[in-house]
């Protein structure tokens, strides 16, 4: 493959709610939120949504790989909480951004791995000369039925990669995986404003199984082992998860921890490993090669090996970084968090 | 150019007039004013009603009314100049009769504000601002009153308590006129207490909902003759579109007014302290404001001043006696016929000219209307 | 029904971006694209994009209630000049009131600026927020 990283960015949304409030008002032990090493989670304001905060995160990747928005032949915009179930949310952002109207463009669905499927897609767009460059977008308002485990997690985000050629690129696809099947850990029939889930049933045959998979495959495609990689980053539905997984492959905490951002914003479903590999991309130096590696109910990941080029440092100063959102940040209530999130809102009528 | 005149005035209480639509209230002054100035029936009709679209879902509503009142085959216009509605209605009927178009005008002023629950109506009266740029963005009329507020407070250095003279005021004066809406007296306190509409704005720096109407007969001289009372000459009715706020150099001058009272003391040696005035105090920081364009008071320094005014909205306001939007500027020039003519509010005043002002949003159109006594 | 798409639709450049009209004949520059200046009259304009900084100058919390702004109520609408000189009226988000101050930096993103209801139109639009990074 001829693709890499030329930008990328991220949005976390201003207010947090703490979990243990959550957990106290749904009568969960407070053991559980610490078993889960959880400490808070991110709140989309009223009139924030995937959109907005897709086109944030974008807006940063463009601007921090100087790219002119008008090259940019190709969006995919990877949510499972579009703002409308039909009506493309990539032309809101592409007419938004100034992006070329000549260009592929579409919203993807795989429940959290969708915007792994969108660097996938923009890995090969690049590679095979079809298009300059390619933007990949991961945005949800995740959304749990009030007082399941879920809503201990299920937080909002944005992350997005402007993928391009090799040679403009800070940081380069050595290899990618995906490994899909047929496994209903989690889903949202049509209609529904809450997902189902299995439970335990999403660990171990899904989560586990589609990431060991994956990653298993791309070390033997591409040859390598755990050493090889200084940096480990998998989707994160809860903060102890990839510790689990990351075992489970042969690889120490201290490979994991740099990407995991769970435990302080939550799950952000389609933008959970993006923005962990995005606070690792702000810190990565030159030469060191990083594993990252999405899972989506239903189920499937994407493992993928990159390697960083000289000059990242320099890069990854031209934007806002994860750390910096990671500290903006206020405390809301769960009154106020019910009604950011539209858990309790005005009926339309008189 | 002709002279015109004001043969007769009518009007009806501000409230919410729940049992009576806008064709009763309308009815009741238009009754009224004809008989008042002993005429059959006017030649024009002009009609004032900023909701008739949007509440009342009613276009043309000139014609409809005119249908019911009976009054065909006359003609009929609706006038539509956002809050000023009123006065522009004169303006109108003024410009008929001058240029020799008619001999009688009736003007009604009618607005039913309470059809609807209040975040109805406050969208509805937000759509004096435009609407690509400000409403559609969220922006409302009060929004802007409080950026001028907190402008003028920090330049003048004046505080917020001392800007609570004026509601004050108008309640005060508002008790002795029974054509009033709100009749209570309010102190300082209660201004400062009282909810927030866009801070520092309080509901109590800012007119009531309600319901109105008022009506005028403009006359020229032969006929405004033969109704044997005394009658008023209307020496003009001038107005001017200002900048939208975020276009201007100064959002503490409302340049529309100082450009009309600048002309009217030009052309008609209008004098600032032999008049009496009912100006558009929809909101007390504008009429700070409006006080110091029309030279009454100086700049910055009106509230200083606002005690000692005798002859400036003795009805109570806008605040007090209240703003039926559509209607309001026909008020206003009821209101200083009525001083001038017989005493209004245990205020008589027996001067040369009597000056009504009437504006939209912060000041996006004004207008004025320069009243005189004949000998 | 009270949005239109058309009329969103045919000037979304303006609410998507800070557009500013720079006029040739009387040389101001305002806020939103327009074919005429909105000082002189004059159509001998030209748009150009603001960078959607700038800083406050004045700021009011609203309780105004309207059925369309009901939901993100309290708001801040604030008075803004921006970089380029030019003024701006908008909504100010990510800020708790106490928190604003004269001269405070603020960007501009990407928000909702209303729906009728769930299943209307989306209107999206910049507000301005406290810059997240300077420079």
């Amino acid at each position: 493959m001829d693709a890499g990283i030329v930008g990328w960015g991220v949005y976390i949304p201003r207010k947090r709610i703490k979990v243990k409030e959550i957990a106290e008002l749904w009568g969960f032990d407070t053991g559980l939120v610490n078993s889960l090493r959880m400490e808070e989670k991110s709140v989309a304001d009223i009139d924030e949504d995937s959109v907005t905060m897709g086109w944030y995160a974008a807006k940063v990747a463009i601007d921090r790989g100087g790219v002119n928005p008008s090259e940019i032949g190709a969006i995919f915009f990877g949510t499972e909480s579009k703002p409308y179930a039909v009506k493309p949310s990539a032309t809101i952002i592409g007419d938004a951004l100034g992006i070329s109207r000549r260009k592929l463009s579409s919203d993807l669905e795989f429940a959290c791995r969708a915007g792994g499927e969108g660097l996938r897609i923009s890995i090969s767009l690049i590679s095979s000369k079809a298009v300059k460059y390619s933007l990949a977008i991961g945005s949800d308002t995740a959304q749990a039925n009030p007082g399941d485990v879920l809503e201990l997690t299920a937080s909002s985000g944005a992350a997005a990669f402007l993928i391009g050629p090799e040679r403009e690129a800070i940081a380069v696809f050595e290899g990618a995986v995906t490994y899909v099947t047929d496994t209903p850990d989690f889903w949202r029939r049509d209609c529904s404003r809450y997902p189902s889930h299995g439970e335990i049933f999403t660990g171990e045959p899904a989560y586990f199984d589609h990431i060991v998979n994956s990653v298993n495959i791309l070390l033997t495609d591409l040859g390598l082992k755990e050493s090889d990689f200084k940096y480990v980053i998998f989707h994160q539905p809860n903060g102890k998860f990839p510790l689990q997984v990351g075992k489970l492959l042969g690889f120490p905490k201290e490979k994991v921890l740099p990407g995991l951002v769970t435990p302080m914003i939550g799950n952000t479903y389609n933008a959970s490993a993006l923005i962990g590999f995005a606070r690792v991309l702000e810190q990565a130096r030159a030469g060191d090669r990083i594993l990252l590696v999405t899972f989506g109910s239903g189920a499937g990941s994407d493992a993928f090996s990159i390697v960083v080029k000289e000059g990242i440092e320099q890069v990854a100063s031209r934007g806002p970084t994860v750390n910096e959102l990671l500290e903006r940040k206020v405390y809301v209530s769960y009154s106020s968090y019910a009604k950011s999130r539209r858990l309790i809102e005005r009926s339309i009528g008189w | 150019m002709r002279d015109v005149y004001i043969a007769s005035s009518s009007m009806i209480n501000v409230d919410r007039h729940f049992n009576r639509g806008y064709k009763e209230l309308a009815g009741v002054v238009v009754k009224d004013v004809i008989e008042g100035a002993s005429v059959e029936q006017p030649d024009y009709i002009v009609v004032s009603s900023m909701f008739a679209e949007s509440s009342l879902n009613q276009l043309d509503l000139a014609t409809i009314l005119t249908q019911h009142l009976g009054l065909k085959p006359v003609p009929a216009i609706r006038v539509d100049t956002g809050e000023s509605s009123g006065l522009a209605a004169v303006e109108i009927a003024y410009s008929l009769i001058t240029a020799g178009r008619a001999d009688t005008v009736l003007v009604v002023g009618v607005e039913k504000a309470t059809e609807f629950p209040t975040r109805v109506t406050n969208r509805f009266l937000s759509k004096v601002l435009d609407y690509e740029v400000e409403v559609l963005r969220n922006i409302t009329p009060p929004n802007y009153a409080a950026l001028i507020m907190k402008e003028y407070m920090k330049r003048y250095r004046v505080s917020r308590e001392e800007l609570t003279i004026w509601p004050v005021k108008m309640h005060e004066n508002a008790l002795r006129n029974p054509y009033a809406q709100l009749k209570f007296k309010i102190t300082p306190s209660k201004v400062l207490n009282a909810i927030k509409i866009s801070e520092p704005i309080t509901l109590y720096d800012m007119f009531p909902i309600g319901d109105g109407a008022a009506a005028l007969i403009l006359a020229s001289s032969k006929v405004a003759r033969k109704s044997g009372r005394e009658v008023l000459l209307v020496r003009d009715v001038v107005s001017a579109t200002s900048r939208p706020l975020y276009l201007r150099d100064d959002i503490t001058r409302f340049e529309s007014i100082a450009t009309l009272i600048s002309m009217l003391r030009r052309k008609y040696g209008f004098r600032i302290d032999d008049a009496v005035y009912e100006i558009h105090d929809s909101y007390s920081i504008y009429a700070y404001i409006i006080l110091e364009e029309l030279g009454i008071a100086r700049r910055g320094a009106s509230y200083k001043e606002v005690e000692n005014l005798v002859y400036v909205n003795v009805s109570g306001g806008l605040k007090a006696r209240g703003h039926p939007f559509g209607a309001t500027g026909v008020y206003q020039v009821s209101e200083v016929y009525n001083i001038m003519v017989k005493g209004a509010g245990g205020v008589r005043f027996d001067g040369t000219f009597g000056l009504t002002h009437s504006m939209s949003g912060p000041d996006y159109n004004s207008r004025l209307c320069l009243l005189e006594r004949v000998v | 029904m009270r949005s239109s798409i058309s009329i969103f639709w045919r000037k979304k450049d303006s609410y998507y971006k800070v557009l500013l009209t720079r006029c040739k004949r009387c040389g101001r520059a305002s806020f939103f694209a327009r074919d005429v200046c909105p000082y002189c009259g004059s159509s001998d304009v030209s748009i150009v994009e603001s960078s959607g900084r700038g800083r406050v100058v004045s700021y009011t919390v609203s309780y105004f209630r309207t059925d369309s702004n009901e939901e993100y109520l309290p708001l801040i609408i604030a008075l803004v000049r921006l970089d380029e000189g030019v003024y701006v009226t908008g909504e100010l988000r990510d800020v708790e009131p106490a928190e604003v101050r004269e001269g405070m930096e603020v960007e501009t993103v990407l928000r909702r600026y209303s729906s009728d209801d769930p299943y209307g139109l989306i209107y999206y639009g910049l507000k301005f927020i406290p810059v997240i990074k300077r420079g």
